[in-house]
């Protein structure tokens, strides 16, 4: 297992390489920042970060580092994510300037930017240039999280996916395969659509059920859920809106489908699985008490064990199942590119130009590709190099198939819906995902949520709405090019 | 004699007049100010702010959600409130007499008031927990298999889930005032009444209720107005759900403020709550004789 000190080692070798690789007359743009910097050394800014493990980053590795190369302090708020939007809006709204940097969920943007609560980047990006550094960020990460009307307001910086995770033992063992074939007539490999999931989940806790192995589990906790909604609907070919009159449209046949179906995929998991949050269905699955599961990539690095010698990992269950652990598209191939996070300015900040030094020094090539490999924070691979560097694919045996199938995840998935007062929607499908669970009709739900959504449009306006939607709907990872 | 000089009467006035100023501006100004938002548009995300009207008012009217949390809240209100008072006063009553280990007794039947709401709806959430949680084991052991019982996602489960962990926790609140009241009650009264022949039932019922009425009536109605802004166990355990089952008027009000960030709604909704609880308190005070 790698620890600290080895990760430290890896780190420095693929820092040296990076760095003797890059022409000697071309400044990284790390290293153009922290000279520039350097004129506000004593200075102190503030940065809001998602509160637990995320906030390790800055308090223990990129803060002190900062302060190291520049004098500069770094405080960080640690916030939940349930509360960040909130946050960054009050002190938007008071005008007290009480946060400099920011993170920000890329689905919050057009809310933020249009409430002038986000300094536009584009002069610093070109005073300090970032352009060609931003070029190498995933595209799907780069041409979709960043910009809002065409201005950038946050750097992609956090590559959250969700990815399917699935037990190599149990789908290369002879013996299930046999019991599979028998019992449904078809070769036993991991779903590559909902149907084929449906069949291989059913069939693999019927045959393992007794050794207390679940065909699958999911995080089905209505705030998760919502994310694979999001991502089934629009793989089983649902659209949101209807683009000319902006009526929504997630009560379609494909909306009841797909909440049927999850509904239903329920009998063939854990009981008790509608309670399931990120941590609990963790458990299940590094207890290898679950075949399958889909999540963000930290399932992928933990089961392999990464990381959770880590202090801060001591609550990471752990892994029965090292070296057991494939890694594959959900069912559809496009998954969600769920929340991620952007690092922005905040426009009432007192110490802008200080704040971005330090927000494009955590994004640089050189610095991310740091940041991503730390075993106890949560950022996960956004730039091409990541998904390539040899320190990471040195991590764990088969590091190159976890970034392969994260690389792959990251060029086909999917946006989440960002429109005006995005909240407002998703807490409407929250809800209906609770009415799921609790048994009510699943065509009823989706009426009763279509006609909120419609409530919600008519309130925010049809045609402003109409404007932001068409805008996001052309992005390149809005719907599945079918 | 010389006449003495008064000094000046209105000086007493002065002298107080600053925290008058000082409570006026931290009680009086958000009232106002918040009043004067409910009649604007005021939403964190958009720039109009413009005055409205009564247009959050009307909308409150229309607004079914809303209704439903009264009803919601009416409904923990009814059932909860005369478990915690009769459950409250049975238990001071079995600890008005002398017993071994009464303080520590006491002591320990009073910690679940000092756990803050919030971390006691965390705790019942774990405990309710299908996995892991002790509830549904210790169950399951009764009914001799595994009772995979979803506390908070059941729609049979919810209510009394949350009504458990209220009384749980509020329950030794009312102990503790009617043990209170009941250590005063002249114990001659009830004696003299069971000498005449009175069995114990009817010297208690007669004697006891109206002897410790005033305070009770005062416990009522704390724990009354407690009820009507339950929020923290229920967003703990629920945060409303299912759907919007078991949202009451404060996390209703709670999710428009601070998770849709309708201020001027919000400050609607305060107001028609502090409308409607002016009523129902001043017709609860005359009721039940608190004004004497």
């Amino acid at each position: 297992m790698v620890n600290r000190r080895d990760f430290g080692k890896i780190s420095l070798a693929a820092g040296l390489a990076a760095t003797l690789g890059r022409p000697a007359w071309a400044a990284s743009a790390a290293d153009t920042v922290v000279k520039a910097a350097q004129q506000y050394k004593g200075r102190s800014i503030t940065i809001v970060w998602e509160a637990g493990l995320q906030s390790l980053d800055p308090t223990h590795f990129s803060g002190p580092k900062w302060k190291e190369l520049t004098g500069m302090d770094v405080k960080v708020i640690e916030v939940a994510t349930a509360e960040m939007f909130t946050k960054i809006m009050q002190d938007y709204k008071s005008g007290a300037g009480a946060y400099d940097a920011l993170n920000v969920i890329p689905a919050w943007m057009p809310d933020l930017a249009q409430a002038g609560a986000l300094e536009v980047l584009d002069p610093y990006v070109e005073k300090y240039g970032y352009t060609p550094e931003l070029q190498t960020i995933a595209s799907t990460f780069r041409d979709n999280q960043m910009k809002v009307g065409g201005k950038i307001y946050g750097f992609p910086d956090d590559g959250d996916v969700f990815l399917m995770y699935y037990r190599r033992d149990i789908f290369e063992d002879p013996t299930i395969q046999k019991a599979f074939k028998d019992k449904t007539g078809k070769d036993l490999a991991v779903p590559k659509t909902w149907a084929d999931f449906d069949v291989v989940g059913a069939g693999l806790t019927d045959i393992l059920k007794d050794k207390g192995i679940y065909g699958a589990a999911f995080f089905r906790q209505p705030p998760y859920a919502m994310y694979m909604f999001e991502e089934r609907f629009r793989n089983e070919g649902g659209k949101f809106f209807d683009a000319d009159t902006m009526k929504a449209t997630i009560n379609s046949d494909v909306g009841v489908k797909v909440f049927t179906g999850m509904r239903k995929e329920n009998r063939f998991m854990p009981p008790g699985v509608e309670q399931f949050g990120f941590v609990e269905n963790l458990a299940t699955f590094l207890q290898g008490q679950s075949a399958m599961t889909i999540s963000w990539p930290p399932y992928g690095r933990w089961a392999e064990g990464y990381g959770t010698d880590q202090e801060a990992l001591n609550w990471v269950p752990k892994t029965a199942i090292a070296g057991k652990v494939g890694y594959a598209l959900p069912p559809g191939g496009h998954p969600e590119l769920a929340a991620g996070f952007a690092l922005s300015i905040s426009s009432t900040s007192k110490n802008k130009d200080a704040a971005y030094l330090f927000i494009q020094w955590l994004n640089s090539t050189d610095v991310s590709r740091q940041r991503v490999q730390l075993p106890y924070t949560l950022r996960d691979p956004f730039r091409d190099s990541h998904y390539t560097d040899p320190g990471y694919l040195a991590l764990w045996p088969n590091a190159k198939d976890y970034l392969a199938a994260l690389k792959q995840a990251s060029e086909t998935g999917l946006l989440d819906l960002s429109l005006l007062q995005t909240d407002k929607y998703e807490e409407v499908m929250r809800q209906a995902i609770s009415k799921l669970w609790a048994g009510d009709d699943p065509k009823t739900i989706l009426n009763a949520a279509a006609t909120q959504w419609d409530d919600i449009t008519q309130k925010i306006g049809v045609e402003k709405q109409k404007v932001v939607y068409a805008g996001w709907a052309a992005k390149s990872g809005a719907y599945p090019k079918m | 004699m010389a006449a003495t000089a008064h000094p000046d009467r209105n000086f007493k006035y002065w002298l107080i007049s600053p925290a008058i100023f000082l409570l006026l501006l931290i009680g009086l100004f958000p009232l106002i100010f918040s009043l004067v938002v409910s009649f604007m548009r005021v939403t964190m995300l958009e720039t109009d702010t413009s005055f409205a009207g009564l247009v959050n008012f009307v909308q409150l009217f229309h607004d079914a959600r809303l209704w439903q949390s009264f009803v919601h809240t009416a409904l923990v209100i009814v059932i909860a409130l005369p478990i915690e008072l009769l459950l409250g006063l049975a238990i001071a009553y079995l600890f008005l007499d002398r017993m071994p280990g009464r303080q520590i007794l006491v002591s320990l039947l009073m910690l679940p008031t000092i756990i803050s709401p919030i971390v006691a709806g965390a705790t019942w959430r774990l405990l309710f927990d299908n996995r892991y949680g002790p509830i549904n084991q210790m169950i399951g052991w009764f009914a001799g298999h595994p009772v995979p019982a979803l506390w908070t996602v059941n729609p049979q489960l919810v209510y009394p889930a949350i009504i458990f962990c209220e009384i749980w926790q509020w329950t030794p609140f009312m102990f503790l005032i009617l043990l209170a009241a009941l250590s005063n009650v002249d114990r001659s009264l009830t004696e003299a009444a069971e000498i005449d022949g009175a069995r114990f039932w009817r010297s208690f019922r007669y004697i006891v209720p109206p002897a410790i009425w005033p305070v009770m009536s005062i416990a009522i109605l704390i724990r009354g107005l407690d009820l009507f802004r339950i929020f923290d166990i229920i967003w703990a355990l629920t945060a409303g759900g299912p759907g919007t089952m078991t949202e009451t008027v404060s996390v209703y009000a709670y999710v428009q403020g601070f998770r849709q960030f309708e201020s001027s709604y919000t400050a609607a909704i305060a107001f028609l709550v502090i409308a409607l609880l002016t009523v129902i308190v001043t017709w609860a005070i005359r009721r039940m004789g608190l004004a004497k």
